[in-house]
């Protein structure tokens, strides 16, 4: 079964025009909308979508976000805070150090496989976690205040979109090229694919990195709008949780699943704020329903409907 | 070993030296040499559990050797992963393909190209759709490789071996599982292909692909090396008849109860008219046949004819979309798997599918969760481990760790605990040494004298025809052919429909 994908001439015009109608809220809607819900909504669809470049098309589910987002968290705050740094070069200088986190672990990381990788991932977010809480270098369990200004909300809309496009667009690319040849030979057979001459732990490595990368930005972005951080929330297991749930909803190993699911999975999120066991028991109930019944989420639903309307189409002009 | 560090032999392209290896206490391969020479093809035959998949995981880098040495073009390889062998130009197929299945076929391809043979992406595009061109898969380029059939997923194998533009191919049992037009089909394309690599080592059971494709033949048995040579000295060899096509006891396996079964009586099972479709494809259009108490009835026909399907519906896997089946005169079509076993009817499935990691007596006690008491559970582990002493021999090994023989009887064993008084043995021989198939068809003769009734579904002829009452032949989802196994080997048509036309002579 190939993932559901409309044509790329369509593929890419519908994203694009997702792209300017997303730029074009803010000249409309309120500051709550632009600024928080909006805002999260752009967060979880670039960390959903970093995400699935490793496990969408690597097969690889990483556990672990909590300890790129913290790290990203804690880098950008330190960054601005002690260094001055303006906020965009300190995102990207976390981004940079939740990437070179990921270096650093990736031999131990893929000396394993499956489950074993899986757990290890999540074992790793939840060291970090213990870790900070413990070591006072970085504020211990109390975290940091962040002095400087923060951003408007449409700054941090805007920010946010700007890498959700980004993240997306490298995906696209990545998935027309070698590399995303060998993420996706790796995910159905891994042997296989090394005795076709490919490195594979140098492919794992760079997917592992972008998405670190991706999800060290977004925490430094998520650092500036809280104005403060801990490390109960920064390498909180909740991030993990969040992501996996938003890109199996939206549809895993699709460019767009990540996008239609954080907006789906936060929208719904927004609407059972005030009944959270409500939320968290619907929220499992979709989950199991998609799981089951559609394995590339609610895109892949989607384009089948779409598909089977066209086919009813073209069926009734034959006939 | 000796203290000097082995050398390479000039001329040798790839060359083992004392390559040994142990799995647990089991020596797979023990101190092979080995040498492939620039410009030739060697075959490599052996019994099933004589290491010949060992050599070629070894040969290719996929496993690490307990000893010896391995070199490429004198160069000391040992050790190497498996990519960087790759670079070098040493290519593998897989016995049980290994397709990358949600990707298109030529994707599959282009990982070789581009990573094995360092092409740029444009170029290694156009060259794939060369290759994927003169494999014959043209049509499926843009189709996902895990909905190709068998025979093109071997093709495939080929194709995406020769996409890394390597100088050495290692084909492992490119054969199994085909029948034998499909056979002659792959043996054209190995020769084409031939000309684009320095060296061919091929792996194989199936003997005419090795006499049509090979100048050096080598034979391996229980790890060593037993002979090499010309291939038509060694296959004329004694030692190697007997090791490898056993001792010939196919004459004794005539069965000396023929025409014991009961014609007049009512038929055990009945199939009328039945058709079975997965999603659009239809599989089955029209089958009806009969099997009577006490017969062997044997299905045959190629790949892709429907004989596993049929199996499937009578047992109830698959649903029937049309047409009936009866058992002792009572529809069974529709009824859920547990149900029909409960009735009586076993299904040895093709593929052995055993439980790998639960103990051979683990296997065989889930097979007999029908018996009504633990007492009968007992009576019928008894009455298997009769049939296949080394089944009480290994009861405490795990199924993963038998040998391909072995698991087969085990497989069998597990389909008898249910006590049935039909089963449906699918495939039982495939990928299994001529003897290994011998013994397995010794028990089968032993099993039917003890009244069991069974279809057989073979793809080789012989086999399938040599214990039969009557046999089957499907074509494309509908019965061909019928008759005494004399009337169905003699026919004409049989070699139109079954071998195919292109084998001319023999």
């Amino acid at each position: 079964m190939t993932p559901p994908s409309p044509s790329q001439a369509l593929g890419g015009s519908l994203l694009a025009a997702a792209a300017v109608a997303a730029a074009l809220v803010p000249s409309f809607a309120g500051d709550y909308v632009v600024g928080n819900l909006g805002f999260r909504m752009l967060e979880y669809a670039a960390l959903a979508q970093a995400w699935n470049l490793l496990a969408g098309y690597g097969g690889l589910v990483a556990l672990g976000s909590g300890a790129f987002i913290g790290i990203g968290m804690y880098g950008t705050a330190k960054l601005t805070l002690g260094a001055g740094f303006p906020l965009i070069p300190a995102l990207l200088v976390g981004g940079a150090l939740a990437a070179l986190f990921a270096l650093i672990v990736s031999p131990a990381l893929f000396r394993l496989r499956g489950l074993y990788f899986v757990i290890a991932t999540l074992v790793l977010a939840e060291a970090l976690q213990i870790w900070m809480f413990n070591w006072n270098g970085l504020g211990g369990s109390d975290g940091l205040f962040m002095t400087n200004a923060a951003p408007s909300p449409s700054e941090r809309y805007y920010l946010a979109l700007a890498i959700v496009a980004a993240t997306t667009l490298l995906l696209a690319i990545i998935l027309r090229t070698r590399l995303g040849i060998s993420l996706r030979a790796i995910r159905d057979n891994e042997d296989a694919a090394a005795q076709m001459g490919l490195w594979t732990f140098r492919t794992k490595l760079w997917a592992f990195m972008i998405m670190a990368f991706v999800m060290g930005v977004i925490g430094g972005l998520q650092a500036d709008y809280l104005g403060k951080i801990e490390p109960g929330g920064a390498f909180s297991l909740q991030w993990t949780v969040d992501i996996v749930t938003i890109a199996i909803i939206g549809g895993m190993g699709t460019l767009w699943g990540p996008l239609v699911g954080s907006l789906f999975v936060i929208w719904l999120g927004e609407r059972l704020a005030n009944h959270p066991e409500t939320h968290v028991a619907i929220t499992g109930a979709i989950l199991i329903l998609v799981i089951r019944f559609a394995p590339y989420g609610i895109w892949g639903l989607l384009i089948r409907l779409k598909d089977e309307a066209s086919g009813r189409r073209r069926r009734s002009r034959l006939a | 070993m000796s203290a000097a560090a082995p050398a390479a032999s000039p001329g040798a392209l790839l060359e083992a030296v004392g390559l040994s290896k142990h799995f647990g206490g089991v020596l797979a391969v023990d101190s092979v040499d080995l040498e492939l020479r620039a410009g030739e093809t060697l075959g490599v035959i052996g019994p099933n559990g004589a290491g010949k998949s060992t050599l070629i995981g070894l040969l290719s880098g996929a496993l690490k050797p307990t000893a010896g040495d391995v070199f490429v073009d004198g160069r000391r390889v040992t050790g190497l992963p498996p990519h960087r062998l790759a670079r070098l130009g040493v290519a593998r197929t897989y016995q049980i393909p290994q397709p990358f299945a949600r990707m298109s076929v030529l994707d599959n391809l282009m990982l070789g190209r581009l990573y094995g043979a360092r092409e740029g992406f444009l170029k290694a595009r156009r060259e794939c759709l060369e290759i994927i061109d003169r494999t014959g898969l043209a049509e499926f380029a843009d189709v996902p490789a895990g909905s190709l059939g068998l025979l093109r997923l071997k093709r495939l194998e080929l194709a995406r071996a020769v996409a890394l533009r390597p100088r050495i191919l290692l084909l492992d049992e490119i054969g199994a599982g085909l029948v034998e037009s499909e056979l002659l089909e792959l043996i054209e394309l190995i020769t084409v292909l031939r000309r684009e690599v320095e060296s061919v080592l091929i792996v194989e059971h199936v003997i005419d692909l090795i006499r049509a494709c090979s100048d050096r033949v080598l034979v391996l048995d229980w790890g060593k090396k037993l002979i090499e040579g010309d291939p038509d000295e060694v296959l004329r060899d004694e030692k190697v008849t007997a090791v490898y096509l056993g001792t010939g006891t196919r004459q004794d396996l005539r069965r000396k109860a023929a025409g014991a079964a009961k014609r007049d009586a009512q038929p055990l099972v009945s199939v009328r008219g039945v058709a079975a479709r997965y999603g659009t494809f239809k599989a089955l259009h029209d089958v009806t046949f009969d099997v009577y108490p006490g017969e062997i009835v044997t299905l045959l026909g190629a790949n892709g004819a429907g004989k596993t399907t049929t199996a499937r519906v009578l047992s109830g896997m698959i649903p029937a979309s049309a047409g009936e089946v009866r058992f002792r005169d009572e529809r069974i079509d529709g009824r859920k798997p547990h149900e029909i076993v409960r009735l009586g009817i076993a299904h040895c499935m093709e593929g052995r599918r055993i439980f790998t990691d639960l103990s051979a007596e683990e296997n065989l006690l889930l097979g007999g969760r029908t018996a009504p008491s633990a007492e009968e559970r007992r009576r019928r582990l008894a009455d298997v481990n009769e049939l296949f002493p080394i089944l009480h021999e290994k009861r405490n090994d795990s199924g993963g760790s038998l040998s391909g023989g072995q698991q087969q009887m085990l497989a069998i064993g597990r389909a008898l605990m249910a006590d049935p008084t039909f089963v449906i043995f699918d495939e039982i021989s495939l990928g299994l040494a001529p003897i290994a198939v011998d013994a397995l068809y010794e028990a089968i003769a032993a099993l039917h004298e003890r009244g069991v009734s069974m279809l057989l579904i073979e793809q080789n002829v012989e086999r399938g025809l040599a214990l039969a009452d009557r046999a089957y032949v499907l074509e494309k989802g509908v019965v061909a052919l019928s008759g005494a196994p004399a009337e169905i080997r003699s026919d004409p048509r049989l070699r139109a429909l079954y071998v195919g036309e292109a084998k001319g002579d023999t």
